[in-house]
């Protein structure tokens, strides 16, 4: 971690991921809490 | 309720950029710049410079985090928000909580001995600049999700 961080093009780089993983998290999370009703009409949606 | 809301926010942004601001300063022109300077330029950085420019980012933080919480409790989100039951405010929300507490139990602490400005062993001046830097870096890496989290609140993308 300490050589990621000596270097700020891997630090923008590590950055990204970061980004990247908190919005595949972000998007779980809110997946975890739909019901069967909103998970129903989401999923329609985006099949549209 | 309207404006009390949009001081809040507007306060909550100028201290952000204030804060981000000055942290992106240390991390994409001062600290690549320093081995550039002649040693005998270098005191202008570390006693007039660097000082002014850490009050301004540690009170930055501190105020873009007090009047962040504020638009959170007002708005009524703050617990769902901290508890990520409304995960895309919460993720920014903790790694701005991270980001203030490396400022000032981490950063601060160790630029003071690093520039002198509290009593410390020529030998750890070294180390207390090295781990300033290391965590300067994490707030700047830690900035960039932070900020797109903020950012999805108005333009939704997760």
């Amino acid at each position: 971690m300490g050589k990621i961080l000596e270097s700020l093009p891997l630090t923008i780089v590590a950055g990204i991921v970061l980004t990247v993983i908190m919005i595949i998290a972000t998007e779980a999370i809110y997946d975890s809490q739909m019901s069967a009703p909103e998970r129903a009409v989401s999923d329609m949606m985006n099949n549209m | 309720m309207e404006m009390e809301l949009f001081l809040i926010r507007y306060l909550h942004v100028i201290s952000g950029i204030m804060w981000i601001g000055l942290l992106w300063y240390f991390n994409f022109v001062q600290i690549p710049s320093m081995p550039k300077i002649p040693d005998e330029q270098k005191p202008a950085i570390g006693k007039v410079i660097a000082p002014e420019a850490l009050f301004w980012f540690r009170w930055g933080a501190f105020f873009t985090v007090f009047f962040g919480l504020a638009l959170a409790w007002r708005s009524g989100y703050l617990v769902e928000a901290l508890m990520l039951e409304q995960p895309n405010i919460g993720f920014g929300m903790w790694l701005g909580l991270i980001m203030a507490f490396n400022v000032w139990f981490v950063i601060w602490p160790n630029q003071k001995i690093a520039l002198g400005i509290v009593e410390a062993d020529a030998d750890a001046k070294p180390a207390a600049a090295r781990k300033a830097m290391l965590f300067s870096r994490t707030n700047t890496m830690l900035s960039i999700p932070m900020l797109a989290s903020m950012i999805s609140v108005q333009n939704p993308i997760m």
